[in-house]
């Protein structure tokens, strides 16, 4: 037991060095709960900082004069703090998304050891349901072929949840 | 809408009755039969592996029912939805009072007295607290950490997740349920104890008593 000892710290102290020495490593990012990899990410207190044609990738969201889309929705960028979402380089163009995030109101979970990055739901999606309209969703039935809540649009819904545990 | 992580592999045998018990040995004779008679079911059944609609509508416990209009519009909110007894040792509570207010919705449509009005189905659907998305990032954090190969990180997310939404049971069981109770150092028997027993597990649903269906 005690000649494992020095392996055993040795071990732990190449593991904490090396993140550090080989970044950037791999980031996960988990958005409307889809994950993406991600190899060029940059993390700088706490911030994350992708390109944005990973932004596209990820998010489906593109960087445009008007401010941060995706079809019809859009969000602009306060014009003073421009610099704190974007920051252009002559190779690529970086995004901030979790200031992005902050902006729209956007819960982040974050595991530093693991490299992922989970995007909760931003306000407008948490703001539906008070519109009283049901939230609509795609999910699969066990032969894996999806179902739309908003196909069965004319007939009644009882929409109950139940679980196996 | 099955809010299971494990996916098809965990709620499949739910939903196909003859399948699930053809595949397991010893079970008595009574489940059998009723597998029998139920056989495959004739409702969409679909599987929600990332507990998204628990997210979407602020679900906390399984069974939650949530009564949806021809057009598309909530009529009756989340509240425990029993259809059978199967529970009621549990719970004490009763699916009579339920399936009669159902019956009388399919029946009358948006004049049944059990359908909401809109002042009162705003008051039950608008009270967002923020730890609520907080603790929903938290646990679809640890989802993926599980499903990615790493159960034993994923813990402390879903231990984040169930101390920012304590009212959710189905952060509770799910994880309890994909590891084990041991790793949140408590029992579903003595976190149920914690609230007053399993007679105020569910709150009932707020069905209006004098106005059952003829």
């Amino acid at each position: 037991m005690k000649a494992s000892m020095p392996c055993g710290l040795l071990l732990i102290l190449l593991l904490t060095v090396l993140p550090s020495a080989a970044n950037p490593l791999r980031t996960t990012i988990v958005y409307d709960d889809a994950a993406t990899d991600l190899t060029s990410a940059r993390e700088d207190v706490g911030q994350l900082w992708i390109t944005t044609a990973d932004l596209k990738r990820a998010t489906r969201f593109e960087v445009k004069p008007q401010g941060v889309c995706r079809d019809e929705l859009c969000f602009p960028l306060p014009k003073a703090r421009q610099q704190e979402f974007v920051h252009k380089t002559p190779a690529v163009t970086w995004f901030n998304i979790t200031a992005f995030a902050d902006l729209v109101h956007q819960p982040v979970a974050h595991d530093a050891a693991m490299a992922t990055w989970y995007f909760g739901l931003r306000s407008d999606q948490r703001q539906q349901l008070s519109s009283l309209q049901a939230p609509d969703f795609t999910l699969p039935d066990l032969q894996g072929k999806p179902h739309r809540l908003s196909d069965f649009r004319g007939k009644k819904i009882l929409l109950v949840t139940w679980a196996s545990w | 809408m099955a809010q299971d992580t494990g996916g098809a592999k965990d709620a499949g045998p739910w939903i196909d009755p003859l399948k699930y018990v053809s595949a397991k040995a010893d079970l008595p004779p009574a489940t059998i039969e009723t597998a029998k008679k139920i056989g495959p079911l004739s409702y969409t059944v679909l599987i929600d592996e990332k507990h998204v609609v628990s997210k979407l509508y602020n679900m906390v416990n399984v069974p939650t029912g949530v009564w949806i209009n021809e057009q598309g519009r909530i009529v009756r909110p989340n509240e425990v939805a029993f259809v059978d007894d199967r529970f009621k040792n549990f719970t004490g509570m009763d699916s009579e009072p339920y399936l009669n207010a159902l019956k009388d919705w399919v029946e009358k449509g948006d004049k049944s007295a059990y359908v909401m009005s809109e002042n009162h189905l705003r008051e039950k659907l608008t009270a967002q607290d923020p730890n609520i998305a907080r603790a929903a990032a938290e646990f679809g954090l640890g989802e993926q950490l599980y499903k990615s190969g790493h159960p034993t990180e994923a813990i402390a997310h879903f231990k984040e997740a169930q101390r920012l939404n304590p009212k959710s049971w189905n952060y509770k069981r799910q994880a309890y349920a994909l590891t084990s109770e041991k790793d949140y150092g408590t029992t579903f028997r003595d976190e149920v104890q914690k609230i007053g027993g399993s007679k105020v597990y569910y709150p009932p649903p707020e069905l209006p008593g004098e106005k059952k269906p003829d």
